[in-house]
Formats: structure tokens, sequence, C-alpha cells
């Protein structure tokens, strides 16, 4: 019932990418999501999508995956386009339907806006589907360690982000057994009106929150039992360190930078 | 009202990979068994025993119940789960209301019962179970201790009054104690007249109480029979990674010592009184 559902899309295979250190694919996605908004006219956008290409061809992501992730924004894509196509005042008028006007203007940033997201979703998508959670939450806690100075709690937060995620599936499962458990009781959880389902749900919840602390109190006393003590002084299984491959994502997208400013200094 | 399993099969598709979890199973059961279920972990025991009310539709094949197919189209599958009951594994899991009473009265609360009924139905489940009502109905069901709060999920089932009961490892994780305790009401259960179908991993158990023994190895029905025939079969329930009786291995090694040649006895207590024929005058059964 619950089954179908599948948190996290890492694709598991072994390419340069894949094999990136988190922190550069973190970076990137940043700089890369910049580089979309520095796109101001429209042959730009050929060279950031050159540049997705060549990422997800590096990656060995099937490319049906990177245009299945704008799947689910779809309808906002729709909406972005038709607002600022309709609603967009401008200088320039193209053509007039009753009362309504298209503008150049309005057009072009529907154009722009709608082409921005498309790509912003596609390349973070990327960083998604190459690195596994774990692996993202390591990058994440070891950018923002410096933070820690204003006392911010950066291997807290990773240490619960990655419990958190490894405890989504188990927990899902449990859901399906309790459901199944209580349908088995003759509960029913597809009909009714709102209020019925929502007291429908109570079977469903109270043995799952009793399962999730009991889990949490176990997981707890695990830890403790193999001196567990936060952050300070932990060592790394996996150091996170530079390489080569780091470095040339880097200068590519300096270059994609340098092609993206060029227009503006010729 | 047997159930029948004509052909079953079952996939589970998990994206672009496929597992067949049970494959053409063909499986009578009779009014007055008490079948157990064994098998090696994963060899599709508990999928199984989902089919039975209907929580898993078959991928191929059907369920009778009555000589009905109980996923046909029209089917109330609400009534079916009131008359196939289905203990899950760890069934204390699910318990969720503020008293017992409650947890208990939730099952024949589904079935639109009248408060009379459903009053002496809860009554009757923890009656059956070995449970003081009195005592702890209106205690909450998270401060009984684990064998209580196993007997409490048992009686919410119970209370149904299910035609046949389904109960899925029903003494895993329980104390000796418990465990005794919880046999012997599956045994009075079946005595009474209710289909039972037990999964289990204790052969012991299994030996003392099954009526019938049917063995899954690889989501394929391996081998079906009474306990005598099953578990004559020493060698593959063994290559399957199962265990045995204790009676069977004792009467093996004792056939290995070159004792007194005796039939197989899958229980201690049939052993012992073969042993003592033996002894006694020579004419038990020795040839």
């Amino acid at each position: 019932m619950l089954r179908d559902i599948t948190l996290g899309q890492y694709y598991p295979v072994d390419s340069p990418v894949h094999r990136l250190d988190p922190r550069t694919k973190i970076i990137l996605t940043v700089l890369f999501i910049i580089a979309v908004f520095m796109a101001d006219q429209l042959f730009l956008y050929l060279f950031i999508l050159g540049y997705l290409v060549m990422a997800v061809y590096v990656s060995r992501l099937p490319a049906r995956m990177i245009i299945r992730s704008i799947r689910p924004m779809r309808i906002l894509l729709v909406f972005t386009f038709v607002l600022n196509l309709f609603f967009g005042a401008g200088t320039t008028a193209l053509f007039t339907i009753g009362p309504v006007t298209i503008w150049k203007e309005g057009l072009m940033n529907a154009v722009h806006f709608t082409l921005r997201l498309v790509f912003l979703v596609m390349g973070s998508s990327i960083l998604t589907l190459t690195t596994s959670p774990v692996t993202l939450t390591d990058g994440l806690e070891t950018l923002a360690s410096p933070l820690k100075k204003i006392k911010f709690p950066a291997h807290e937060m990773a240490m619960m982000m990655t419990i958190a995620l490894r405890f989504i599936p188990t927990l899902v499962e449990e859901a399906d057994k309790i459901m199944k458990a209580q349908t088995a009781r003759g509960a029913d959880f597809e009909t009714g009106n709102l209020m019925a389902r929502a007291r429908a749900m109570v079977p469903l919840l109270v043995p799952l929150f009793v399962s999730a602390f009991r889990r949490a109190g176990d997981l707890a006393m695990a830890m403790e039992a193999r001196c567990y003590h936060g952050g300070e002084g932990r060592t790394r299984l996996h150091v996170l360190k530079i390489k080569r491959g780091d470095i040339i994502a880097f200068l590519t997208m300096a270059a994609l930078f340098v092609l993206l400013l060029l227009p503006r200094w010729l | 009202m047997p159930i029948v399993l004509e052909k079953l099969s079952h996939i589970y598709q998990q994206g672009a990979s496929t597992t067949t979890a049970l494959k053409d199973i063909d499986l009578t059961i009779g009014d007055e068994d008490l079948l157990a279920l064994i098998g090696h972990t994963g060899s599709g025991k508990s999928t199984l025993a989902q089919h039975l009310n209907g929580l898993i539709k078959p991928t191929s094949g059907r369920v009778l119940l009555d000589g009905r197919d109980i996923n046909a189209p029209g089917e109330d599958s609400r009534k079916l789960r009131f008359r196939v009951g289905l203990v899950f594994q760890y069934p204390e899991h699910q318990l969720f209301e503020e008293t017992v009473y409650k947890d208990i009265a939730f099952g024949p609360k589904n079935m639109g019962l009248s408060e009379v009924e459903i009053d002496q139905r809860v009554r009757g489940a923890m009656d059956t179970v070995g449970l003081p009502f009195e005592e702890i109905k209106d205690r909450s069901p998270f401060e009984v201790s684990g064998g209580q709060m196993r007997r409490i999920a048992l009686a919410g089932v119970l209370a149904m009054r299910p035609q046949v009961l389904v109960l899925d490892e029903p003494t895993a994780g329980l104390d000796p104690r418990a465990r005794d305790l919880l046999l012997s009401d599956i045994q009075r259960l079946h005595q009474e007249g209710t289909t039972v179908v037990m999964i289990s991993h204790a052969m012991d158990d299994v030996a003392r109480l099954a009526t019938r023994i049917a063995v899954l190895e690889k989501g394929a029905l391996a081998m079906v029979g009474t306990p005598g025939e099953v578990f004559s079969r020493y060698e593959e329930l063994t290559a399957m990674g199962l265990d045995v009786p204790q009676g069977c291995q004792l009467t093996r090694l004792l056939r290995e010592m070159g004792g007194p040649a005796m039939a197989d006895c899958y229980l201690l207590e049939s052993l012992a009184d073969s042993l003592t024929q033996q002894i006694k005058g020579g004419d038990g059964g020795a040839a």
C-alpha cells in the first residue's frame, strides 16, 4: 500500500560525477543556479543547456531521469509561463485578442522564467541523483562546520538528518504493516468524509508513534553503548578530500561563467 | 468452510526488479485442520498468510473460501476479514486504544455490532486468552506485561469470532511461560472448532499442535502432510535449513548408535513410550 513511496532518488552507478566530493557538487550546484540567473539573453541558455548535457553525459544518468525530475513541477511551470505571458505589461504589443494584449516583454519574461525554473530543477536533481543522502549530509556538515564558531550545531544537524533519512524506509514499512494489521481488524482507511478519515488514522498513528519512540530510545542506547558523545573529536571513516576531478569540475564551471559573461564585456 | 488455494502465485514488483514470493501453490485447508506453515525466512510464509484474508491479492491463481473466489469483484473484502482473522507477527505493536477494553472492541465495533454484543464478545475473547476482565479492562494496553499485550492483541482478533484464525509466528519473542499459555489457548480454540493456520519456527510446538504441516521453500510448496509424514523426511528438511523436533533428532541418534530399530517418533513423549516398551519386553515393535 505504502510501498511505492521512494524517498531520495539516488541513482547508483559509478561515474566521475558520482565520485566527486559532495562539497564540490553542492558548491557547483549553487554556482550553476547563479549561472542560470545570469543568462539574460536567449542564446546564452544554449551554454547552460550545453553544460547540463555534458554533466548528465559524464554522470551516466539516463536522460529520461533528468527529464522526469521536472514532472512534479509541471503545473508550476505552466502557471509561471501563463501568468508572465498574460499579465506582464510592456511597451511593445505583439498582438491583441479581445481584452488581452500580449506584450513582447511579457513573452520574454515568460520564456526566461520558465527556462530558468527548468534548468534550476534539472541542475539540482543531478546533485541528488549522483549523491547518496548520507554523503550529501556529510558534505553539508563539512560545509557548515565553520559556522560552529557561532555555535551553529553543524554535526548534530547532520547526524539528525542522517538518522531521519535512515529511518524513513523503516517507518514506511512499519506503517504498511500496522495498516494491514488494522485492516485485518476491519479498519477502513479509504472511505468516508474528511473527519471519518482523520479519525481512521488514529489506529495507524498511535502505534506508529509508539514504535518510533521505542526505536529512538533503542538507538540512543545503542549509540551511547558505543560511546557516542557528539561531534567533538570525532574522526571520519570517509575523509572528504579534494581530488583532481573536483578541480576539473570547478574549471568547467569557471568556463561556463566566462562564456556567460563574455557578451557583457564585448 | 475449507480454504482452497489454486495455482496461487505472487510476484512483488519493485521498480524494474521483480521477486517471485509465491509460485503455483495448490493447497486445501480443511475445517478440522490446525495447519502449521513452516519454511525458511523469506520462503513466502507471511505472504501466503496475508493472501488468506485478501490483504494481498494474488498475481495469478485463486483463493477460494467456501468455494467462492475471495478476490472476485463484488465480494465484500471487509466481511471476509471478519471471517478470516489474521494475527500479525508481534501483534502487540498494533495496540492503540486508551484501554484494553476499547482495543479489543475495535474489531467488533468495525463489524457494526450492538453495544451488548460487543461487550459479550470482548468478555468472551478475554476469557478465551485467559485475561482477567475486571482487573485489566480499564488499564492502558501499554502498561501491562509483554505476554499480556500479546494476548490482548490476540483477543482483539478473536473478538470478531473468525471461523479461520491465521497466526504469523504467535510465540516469537515470548518467554517460555507466556508461550505455553498462548499455545494452549490456540489449541483450545482449535478443539472448539476454529480452523487454525499457524506460521512457526518452533518445530517442537508444531509437532505437538499441528494436524497438518505445509512446508514452503523459495515460494513453492515443498511438502504437505501429517506431522508424521513431514518429519520422516528428515534429510530434506535439514537440507532446507529447517529444524526438526527433538523427538526426531533423538530417534535418529539412537538409531545411529545402534539402538533398537523403531519408527520415527516426532514427539518426545511417544519416543519415551516406545522406548519403555522396548526395555520392558522387547515386544513393542522391535523387528
